[in-house]
């Protein structure tokens, strides 16, 4: 018997009339407005913006709750009304016949745009945390730090799988832009947040079956081909998996890893660690490895939907190098950059050893990959680029490691040509550079100065100016198209105009950063998961797009210890030299839990229930003009946590009135106003004073109605108190000292069994009857609509007064 | 001058107004005061008799209210102090005339708190037996205090916050009921216009600033803003610009003296009647500084209802101190345009709606003031001293 039906009085045949949004009761006499042209039906004295609501228009509102009057606050509902001379407030003008009303029209946005921006200039607050914003990922850091501070490293782990299923390896070669936003860098210095999800990674590595963020969920029956086994296409194999798709990956190579295996020297990245936490791909149900079978040589994309695969992924990677195009390049002892990491990962003879002089050119970290690979085998190496240091692609701390382990950097000089000597390379000509004007990418163009030229001998130059797809098998493929810069094209989604056809990581955006592969692996799965259930994929590319939307922040940062980074213990210098052991030794469990437990937890808990950051998101305001000005400009209040059930946090408070008028209309406990004038008015209690000293009845309807997060109920874990019925002589002093009335309201001074908070308090005989109580037996509702176990009195002595 | 010509608010006193009235029928009182052109003197100018026939439809047999607004916001402007010493008798006689008009059942005289002389003569006058309960009540002080909606919340013993309109007091004002709210300045017409037929052809006026004898006077609606100055003695020396309207009004040039001193005429000069202040400020004043200054009292004056009155004068204020702190760029005074039309449009009162008058016209009639202190960093009149180090930078995400 549902709920529902319980109402129903025997004899009662029909359900009785319930009327709810999206429909006017029957017998309501109604009129017709014009909203955008549309036709709406209304009730003649409705809020305008009630009839909109309910004809399907999402006009925004900040202060508008259904159940309160209307105060016309937040500004953010104003629309157009034919006949007023300027937008009016649709949650306080009453519908009049034959209104013509414009609720979204381009004047209207950027009024409302700038009504939030102010809004925002005066909403002290953290929204997102830098580091997830920046995070291509965004994996939730203030989250695994402060589980890894408490010691739940395991559970850290699931966290940070949820995007991130390989934090071991990218704990090691991320270049880390999560750390170089990190509010703690105002403080004193940013946390190591990749070394923290590092320490995790390599804890769970050595499990059985690694944590997954959630349980693998039934198969599906269908199948899945990820082509390439790198960051993205081993990332999108993951989420897919977990999906309960059967995945099949194609590697070119013999082993999995791609680029992350055969481009990154053992001593960033070893090897029989990246197999260990590759290997929780494979620990998942219906998942294989296909190595040495390459795309356009032993199949084609033709071939993988005739063998009954549903959707492909392409993970190709970028593994072409550059070319210099400068005369000499095709001299034996000029090697290609990618190849030459790949044969020394694989184990081959390289052309470079001890006691040899090795060029490498370039700035990125191919370049340095390159050099420090050389300097281990021997070699004396010179590094030249272009322009300056400030401006090399690769990360600052592996510039200044390269330096400290012997590599000579050369600034401002290109290559002009390589010399021979002896029928091979024997040095290269370089030409000095000078800085000019800003480029396309914001660096500034290096310009040639003539007559500066100079050579530079070597046994071997290495080239590594970037890397771009290898697409040459596309010629022969159908329906997958790519751009001018050999990378393949997609809509939003990832897909290709082939549908069912994916392509993410280095292969669609040309060679980046092993965590922006593993982004795109992220999106790619959750697309293709889509894609099988059949979904509109313009609505998912939409859906990416707003996720991937940043808010706006305000960067006030409170007070707190200074408390040094803990340093990644690193292999010393002299013992870097001919040597490919790893160079960051990790942290131990100490060390990772005093370093995490350092995160600010710069976030707000209210991110995604917001209401002003989803208006902010969906009126694209991520950047605010108001920042930087004086003290004076902002507001600094102190927070209210006093209060056992509700927190209060007036940086957040944008004045919408709304709990000021639930509080006392709804409530009738009126704990709120506004207190001061002008610019420094703010919603608080009476003279400001914690909202414990009010006539707060913590019944969290204030919470409930904030639309940000300056109200929010505090977590709470309701215990049942047992009461020893024995020992209790009914003095009602628990009842007159609870400070929330908790244990009151009966006529009598009777201990009540009826707890606010729900049933909780019980004689001590009584509690096994009431934990045996089942919902689904014949009970009388009561009138909250939820099943109640039925009264429970203890025994003793009558009622005062009974 | 002779009474009979030109009746003069300060001090005509027509005595015997009350009974008078009481003896005309509401539709021939309402036909006297219709032809006798009066409109409101708090500002808006919206004619009288048809805020009486609006309370008048509304009426339904309950009660139905009458305040007379004695709150002088403009602490520049004490228009009803000086109305209410020199005359009270005909402050309270106009309340009685309205009160039959509209068919008022309790009215209220409310003034400002500071207002203790003329609390006393209104209290004098009030001795008088006048046939309606007339009850003085006190504002919070402040400017917001004034505003129409804002002192119907004070009378309802809530805090002075506007309240956005339709519907208007005339249907729904004090506790929900319908509400004549007029300034005392306009009800006192009234026992002029019953007795006198008189037209009401003048108005109140406060001059203040760089004039020889600063005060309360009254002169023809439509004289021109030199000819107010010179009933005030004249300037005092070089004038800069002519302040008008009050704390939310706009500046103009001193040149131009020929503005008409009209509801009309003041609001296609770019500002508005508003508290009738006319402001002479003095040569070497730099306007940039003063429109800062007007903005921060008015950040600080705001009831904090409406976020572009209550956060937007606060922004334009800080961009206007970093102009003149020698922090000003190009592109401001574009963006203090944007900021002005948005509030303008979406503000909830007229507070906000007005203030960007003071930007529109300080723009328009001042632009070097602006143009020196935002390209050559300096003061045009070498008086501003940089109070502000920063100014608002955009953050733009990573």
């Amino acid at each position: 018997m549902s709920l529902l039906e319980r109402f129903i009085q025997p004899g009662e045949s029909q359900l009785p009339t319930v009327s709810h949004m999206g429909e006017i009761p029957s017998g309501q006499p109604t009129t017709t407005i014009w909203i955008d042209g549309k036709e709406v039906t209304a009730i003649p004295g409705e809020a305008i913006l009630r009839a909109a609501q309910r004809a399907g228009f999402e006009v925004p509102t900040l202060c508008d709750d259904e159940k309160l009057a209307p105060a016309a606050a937040c500004r953010m509902c104003l629309v157009e009304i034919e006949g007023y001379h300027r937008p009016m407030p649709s949650c306080h003008l009453p519908v009049e016949p034959g209104m013509k009303i414009t609720q979204a029209s381009e004047s209207l946005f950027k009024l409302r745009k700038q009504n939030l921006e102010y809004i925002l200039s005066d909403h002290n607050a953290y929204c997102m945390p830098p580091c997830q914003v920046s995070c291509p990922t965004h994996i939730d850091i203030p989250g695994y730090l402060e589980l890894m501070s408490k010691g739940q490293h395991v559970e850290a782990a699931r966290l940070v799988k949820e995007v991130l299923p390989f934090p071991y390896m990218l704990g090691l070669v991320c270049p880390k832009p999560c750390q170089e936003v990190c509010r703690r860098g105002l403080v004193e210095e940013e946390i190591a947040i990749c070394q923290c999800h590092g320490f995790t990674g390599e804890l769970v590595m050595e499990m059985e079956q690694a944590p997954t963020p959630f349980p693998q969920l039934p198969a599906t029956g269908r199948k899945v081909a990820v082509v390439g086994a790198g960051p993205a296409g081993m990332t999108a194999a993951y989420y897919t998996a977990l999906k309960g798709h059967a995945v099949t990956v194609f590697d070119m190579m013999q082993k999995q890893g791609g680029i992350a295996r055969y481009g990154i020297p053992e001593y960033r990245l070893p090897k029989v660690k990246l197999d260990k936490e590759l290997n929780s791909v494979w620990q998942l149900r219906d998942t294989e490895f296909r190595g040495n079978q390459m795309l356009g040589r032993d199949f084609s994309l033709d071939d993988l939907f005739t063998q009954g695969y549903d959707a492909v992924f392409l993970g190709l990677g970028a593994w072409r190098s550059n070319e210099l195009r400068v005369p000499g390049e095709d001299l034996p002892g000029v090697i290609e950059a990618i190849n030459y990491l790949r044969m020394n990962s694989e184990g081959n003879p390289v052309p470079v050893g001890k006691g040899q002089k090795v060029v490498v050119i370039g700035g990125g970290f191919t370049t340095f990959d390159c050099a420090r690979t050389s300097r281990r085998l021997g070699a004396d190496v010179t590094v030249v680029y272009r322009r300056s240091r400030k401006e090399m692609g690769a990360h600052y701390s592996e510039v200044d490691d390269a330096e400290h382990e012997g590599i000579r950097l050369e600034f401002f000089a290109a290559p002009v040509r390589f010399v021979e000597k002896n029928g091979r390379v024997g040095g290269v000509e370089f030409q000095r550079m000078a800085l000019g004007e800003p480029d396309a990418s914001g660096r500034r163009r290096p310009v040639p100065v003539e007559g500066s030229n100079f050579v530079i001998e070597c046994d071997t130059a290495i080239p590594a100016i970037g890397q771009v797809p290898n697409l040459d098998f596309f010629e022969r493929e159908q329906g997958v198209r790519k751009t001018k810069r050999e990378t393949v094209i997609t809509n939003g989604a990832l897909m290709t105009d082939r549908p069912g056809v994916f392509a993410g990581g280095d292969v669609q955006m040309g060679a980046r950063t092993v965590i922006e592969c593993v982004a795109q692996g992220k999106l790619a799965a959750k697309a293709i998961d889509r894609y099988l259930a059949g979904d509109d994929m313009a609505r998912v590319a939409e859906e990416i797009a707003e996720e991937e939307a940043v808010p706006d922040l305000i960067d006030i940062v409170p007070y707190k210890p200074e408390e040094p980074q803990v340093r990644m213990p690193m292999l010393p210098f002299k013992e870097r030299e001919l040597s490919f052991q790893l160079i960051e030794n990790g942290y131990d469990k100490n060390a990772a839990e005093k370093e995490a437990a350092r995160c600010l937890q710069c976030v707000c808990p209210d991110v995604g229930r917001c209401h002003l950051q989803r208006l902010s998101l969906e009126h694209g305001l991520t950047d605010n003009r108001f920042h930087r000005a004086e003290p004076v400009d902002y507001h600094d209040y102190e927070y209210d946590f006093s209060h056992d059930f509700i927190l209060r946090d007036l940086n957040k408070c944008i004045n919408c009135t709304q709990c000021v008028r639930i509080c006392r209309d709804v409530i009738g406990a009126n704990c709120y106003g506004l207190m001061g004038v002008g610019y420094d008015s703010i919603v608080t209690t009476p003279w400001n004073v914690s909202l414990k000293y009010t006539d707060c009845v913590s019944c969290g309807a204030c919470a409930e109605t904030c639309p940000t997060g300056a109200l929010m109920m505090r977590e709470r874990d309701l215990q049942t108190y047992e009461l020893d019925i024995v020992r209790c002589i009914y003095c009602g002093d628990c009842v007159e000292v609870c400070p929330h009335g908790a244990l009151g309201e009966t006529p009598n001074f009777e201990m009540s069994t009826y707890g606010r908070f729900g049933r909780t308090v019980l004689a001590k005989e009584e509690l096994a009857v009431a934990r045996t109580w089942k919902p689904s037996e014949d009970i009388p509702l009561d009138g909250h609509n939820s099943p109640r176990p039925p009264e429970i009195r203890p025994p003793g002595p009558p009622r005062w007064g009974a | 001058m002779p009474a009979s010509t030109a009746p003069r608010l300060l001090e005509t006193e027509a005595g015997g107004a009350v009974a008078a009235a009481r003896d005309l029928a509401v539709d021939a009182l309402l036909e006297l005061i219709e032809k006798s052109g009066l409109r409101g003197r708090g500002g808006a100018g919206y004619p009288l008799v048809d805020k009486i026939r609006a309370v008048r439809r509304n009426a339904d047999g309950g009660p139905i209210y009458l305040v007379a607004n004695a709150y002088d916001a403009d602490p520049g402007s004490p228009l009803s102090r000086t109305l209410l010493t020199r005359n009270a008798g005909n402050v309270i006689a106009g309340i009685a005339i309205a009160a039959q008009a509209v068919g008022a059942t309790e009215a209220y005289l409310y003034l400002h708190p500071d207002a203790v002389e003329a609390r006393a003569a209104a209290e004098e006058a009030l001795a008088n037996e006048l046939g309606v309960q007339i009850e003085i009540a006190l504002g919070p002080g402040g400017f917001m205090g004034g505003e129409e909606t804002a002192l119907l919340a004070v009378l309802e013993s809530r805090r002075a916050m506007a309240r956005q309109r339709p519907p208007y007091p005339a249907s729904q004002g004090l506790r929900m009921r319908p509400t004549l709210v007029a300034s005392a300045e306009t009800l006192a017409w009234l026992p002029l216009i019953v007795v006198e037929q008189a037209r009401a052809s003048t108005k109140l006026v406060s001059v203040t600033g760089a004039v020889v004898r600063p005060g309360v006077y009254e002169v023809t609606l439509g004289s021109q803003l030199g000819e107010i100055l010179t009933e005030a003695g004249g300037a005092s020396g070089k004038l800069k610009g002519l302040h008008v309207g009050g704390p939310t009004g706009g500046i103009l040039a001193s040149s131009r003296t020929d503005t008409r001193f009209d509801f009309d005429d003041l609001r296609v000069a770019g500002t508005h009647m508003g508290s009738a202040q006319v402001r002479a400020i003095a040569a070497g004043t730099c306007i940039v500084n003063e429109a800062a200054t007007l903005f921060a009292y008015l950040a600080k004056e705001s009831c904090a209802i409406c976020v572009p009155c209550r956060v937007g004068t606060k922004r334009v204020q800080a961009i206007l101190e970093s102009t003149y702190s020698g922090l000003g760029r190009d592109t401001d005074l574009a963006w203090l345009d944007e900021l002005g039309t948005h509030m303008e449009r979406f503000s909830l009162c007229g507070f906000g709606i007005t203030a960007p008058s003071i930007l529109r016209t300080t723009m328009r009639e001042f632009p070097d003031d602006y143009r020196i202190h935002i390209q050559e960093k300096r003061c045009p009149e070498g008086v501003c001293k940089p109070i502000r180090s920063r100014r608002y930078e955009t953050m733009v995400q990573p």
